[in-house]
């Protein structure tokens, strides 16, 4: 009897550990500590943070959108599911019911529709809203999108950007950037925002236990400002930094994880087209011609970047062309073509036209990935190798700003600039061409010239069809690439490290976080 | 008679120094203005954000507020310092958060460097021609080749990276609950590294312009007269000759307030200590107008008063100086 009660008993035991034991739970981690050079990025709400994507990040742990991206794409963040009715132009998302604001009060579709409303009263720069037409709630988690017009990068840039704002708190605010009481900074994400030290730069973020997909792993999350990653990354004063390549190894030694990132910021060579000779698509070639790129990357940041594609797009994005035209470099092609324009070599062995030398000012500066900024001889190489071909320069070194005030003004030669999004969607073609998109970036080319380019980028933006757009997207990095408004250089190596001490896994997002920001800080990897 | 002539001595001195407040700011007014670029541009390049003419135009239009110098002087005597652009926050209150890293920071290097500058300089150049005296103006002469930038990197990677015994940024450790007494230990073990690469900085020039003022002072007839009265060393040197030689040194003190506030800029940035330097790199990276101006003047002032004080305790240090005057 004991016997058998005994073999119950396990039978129960064994059977309860098969069926109701549930999936090993990750470790609760007390806090997790990020490294950043600069420190301030702005308070994390939509109207206060700073328009770059640490800014935007900081405040991705406070608002949610409606979809999100982890490591393999797309997923749900506050909409459970959504569709599109290609018929209707509509969009209708399904709101997951479990979803609160940090008051705890419920979130439902008036707070999305709100949203949209008090966005095109009051325009958030990092999203459009202009297409939408209207949004309605259908009950308390059914809110139905109709677009003015079809609108391709709708996911991305609303679905996957746009974040939520709680109509109980913000119906009453009439200046959305004076608005800092605390209720500004009430979301619906995974972090309860709790201060911002303006003077250490320093962030920190609460979990928020009643969040819609679990409790975050980490308790605290805190943003400190650090002026070497790699010494606070080995003394295990912060959890995860950007690193610069260089410093892989040693902190590989070290114990620490190496991530990098995928090819989504480009270097690029700024061309004032609107001014002869650079005006003249031939001058643009010869330039494009003159410029070893490899010869870039191997002596102003030994050997950490790869060369880059002249359509604009990054080779690791899903709309890449292989087959767009590029221009290996030649100096003989670029000297013919300088020849067929009329120019010879004077004495000094440097090309002039009618009595009149050729002279071009290079502004440099020294603008990296995400904003920062990084030390580099990429005017130097240019300088030397444009003066082989037999092409002038004047190196003018200058600081951020001031390169690009004069970019923005057209008071430039060629200048050496740079940009992120080009493994995002591929609206930033449009941004970085056309001057009715990109009017106000000092990275944008702003070439409104060529009729056929303006309308294929004008048709991508309304083309629903995945298929379809792909299409279009590779006829547009055809013929960017044949126009040249711009050359892109290379696509430096991004790094970041992070301590696996704590379980936590940091990834690249595919395609950047939101409209492609090219940082390892996704939300996701704090979710369970 | 003889006081009405001191006070309006005094009273020209202070007159001139009023001028020069109000030049400076004019040009702490203007100077912002003539930098290429703004704050929207600043803000915007390079931003995930590209914004289209329209957007621009409104943001530029919110951003450059057109002050005439009129405004700008009351506002300034008003305390109506204006709002950071991008910090959205009173000037006032950003200057008054990073003013007290800089002066523990800075001021903790000025004075301790100054006063063992001065002590080491007083003693080696007693001690002329010895071994101490050559090994000590060797060293200090290779120490002051040395820049800022160089001994900062070697030693975060020396005691940060290797040793690992100190913290390699910020000013203390973030949101960590502390005692008062955990606290201030936490804050000094930030202060070690940043501290220690002003200090090496700052010791070479104040060690060697105190020697070389003393060796001067030492061979004036008056310290003849001190060592043939009999005098004890300890007194000719300090009572005597290093009197005369510290003159200089205020001098240097009062020209190195200059850099005070705003010249660690290189300490700071390796450090990620936060003080006005930084404030005020952050500020002209962003073309954070109003900033800028604030840090500008509010340094600007700060290095007149200081000069005020010093010309007044000069009489003090050497009753010459005032009889001259």
């Amino acid at each position: 009897m004991k016997k058998r009660l005994w073999v119950i008993c396990l039978h129960i035991i064994s059977a309860s550990l098969i069926l109701g034991t549930p999936a090993p739970a990750q470790a609760q981690v007390q806090e997790i500590r990020i490294g950043d050079s600069k420190g301030d990025w702005g308070y994390p709400n939509p109207y206060r943070h700073y328009p770059r994507g640490p800014g935007y990040i900081r405040m991705s742990w406070v608002f949610d959108t409606l979809v999100w991206k982890d490591r393999e794409g797309y997923v749900p963040a506050l909409a459970d599911a959504w569709s599109y009715d290609p018929a209707k132009m509509v969009f209708t998302f399904h709101l997951n019911a479990k979803a609160k604001w940090h008051d705890l009060q419920p979130l439902t579709a008036d707070d999305v529709v709100f949203t949209i409303e008090y966005f095109k009263k009051h325009p958030y720069s990092w999203i459009s809203v202009e297409d939408i037409g209207r949004a309605e709630a259908q009950g308390p988690h059914k809110v139905v999108i109709y677009l003015s017009k079809p609108y391709s990068p709708f996911i991305s840039d609303i679905g996957g950007t746009m974040p939520v704002l709680p109509r109980h708190i913000w119906q009453s605010v009439t200046n959305p950037e004076a608005y800092d009481d605390p209720k500004a900074f009430i979301g619906s994400g995974p972090y309860r925002f709790l201060d911002f030290n303006k003077t250490q730069g320093t962030y920190l973020y609460e979990a928020f236990g009643e969040y819609y997909q679990g409790k975050p792993r980490a308790d605290r999350l805190i943003y400190v400002r650090t002026g070497q990653p790699l010494v606070s990354l080995a003394g295990r004063q912060v959890d995860l930094a950007n690193i610069q390549p260089d410093m892989a190894e040693p902190l590989k030694q070290k114990g620490l994880v190496v991530i990098k990132d995928e090819r989504g910021w480009n270097k690029k060579l700024m061309i004032n087209h609107k001014k002869a000779p650079y005006s003249d698509r031939r001058f643009r070639h010869a330039l494009a011609f003159a410029v070893n790129q490899q010869e870039i990357i191997d002596k102003s940041h030994r050997g950490f970047a790869m060369p880059a594609s002249y359509g604009l797009l990054s080779p690791d994005h899903d709309m890449y062309n292989p087959n767009t035209p590029s221009y290996a470099f030649s100096p003989e092609k670029a000297r013919a073509l300088l020849e067929t324009m009329g120019y010879q070599k004077g004495a000094d062995g440097y090309y002039g036209k009618g009595g009149k030398a050729l002279k071009i000012e290079l502004l440099s500066s020294n603008i990296t990935v995400a904003g920062q900024s990084a030390a580099d001889r990429d005017g130097e190489v240019i300088k030397k190798q444009l003066e082989q071909v037999g092409i002038k320069v004047d190196l003018v070194n200058l600081e951020q700003a001031t390169t690009d005030s004069k970019v923005k003004t057209w008071n430039f030669d060629l200048a050496v600039s740079g940009h992120g999004g080009v493994s995002g969607d591929a609206r930033i073609l449009n941004e970085m061409i056309l001057s009715k998109y990109g009017a106000g970036s000092v990275n944008s080319a702003r070439y409104d010239e060529d009729a056929e380019l303006a309308a294929l980028l004008e048709e991508q933006m309304v083309e629903m069809d995945e298929g379809k757009r792909k299409k279009i997207v590779y006829k547009i990095q055809e013929v960017y690439a044949q126009v040249l408004p711009a050359i892109s250089l290379y696509y430096p190596d991004s790094m970041s490290a992070y301590s696996a001490e704590k379980g936590i896994v940091w990834y690249y997002t595919k395609g950047g976080i939101s409209k492609g920001i090219p940082i390892p800080q996704n939300k996701m990897s704090l979710i369970k | 008679m003889k006081g009405k002539g001191k006070n309006m001595g005094r009273g020209h001195y202070t007159l001139a120094y009023l001028l020069a407040a109000l030049i400076m700011m004019y040009v702490s007014y203007s100077l912002p203005r003539w930098l290429p670029g703004d704050f929207v541009t600043a803000m915007y390049s390079s931003s995930h954000v590209t914004l289209n003419a329209e957007q621009e135009e409104g943001l530029r239009a919110f951003y450059t507020q057109r002050q005439g110098f009129g405004q700008y002087l009351v506002d300034f005597f008003t305390l109506q310092w204006g709002y950071s652009y991008a910090f959205l926050t009173p000037i006032s209150k950003l200057i008054g958060e990073a003013l007290p890293w800089s002066l523990l920071l800075l001021g903790t290097a000025h004075l301790l460097s100054m006063a063992f500058g001065f002590l080491a300089g007083v003693e080696t150049a007693w001690r002329r021609g010895g071994v101490i005296e050559k090994a000590g103006v060797g060293s200090m002469t290779i120490l002051e080749g040395i820049p800022e930038i160089g001994s900062g990197v070697i030693l975060l990677l020396l005691f940060a990276l290797h040793l690992g015994w100190l913290p390699a940024a910020g000013g203390e450790t973030a949101y960590v609950t502390h005692s008062a007494g955990q606290r201030i230990s936490d804050v000094a073990r930030h202060l070690v590294l940043p501290f220690a690469t002003l200090f090496l900085a700052y010791l070479p020039g104040n060690f060697l312009l105190t020697r070389g003022s003393m060796v001067m002072v030492l061979k004036e007839q008056f310290i003849e007269t001190a060592r043939a009265k009999g005098l004890p060393p300890l007194r000719i040197r300090y009572a005597h000759a290093a009197r005369n030689a510290l003159l200089p040194m205020v001098t240097r003190f009062g020209l190195r307030i200059a850099f005070m506030l705003t010249g660690a800029l290189v300490v700071e940035t390796i450090y990620a200590y936060p003080g006005l330097g930084t404030l005020l790199f952050n500020a002209i990276a962003m073309r954070d107008l109003p900033l800028i101006q604030g840090i500008v003047l509010f340094s600007s002032l700060l290095v007149l008063f200081v000069n005020l004080a010093l010309d007044f305790l000069y009489g003090w240090i050497d009753p010459r100086v005032k009889y001259a005057s």
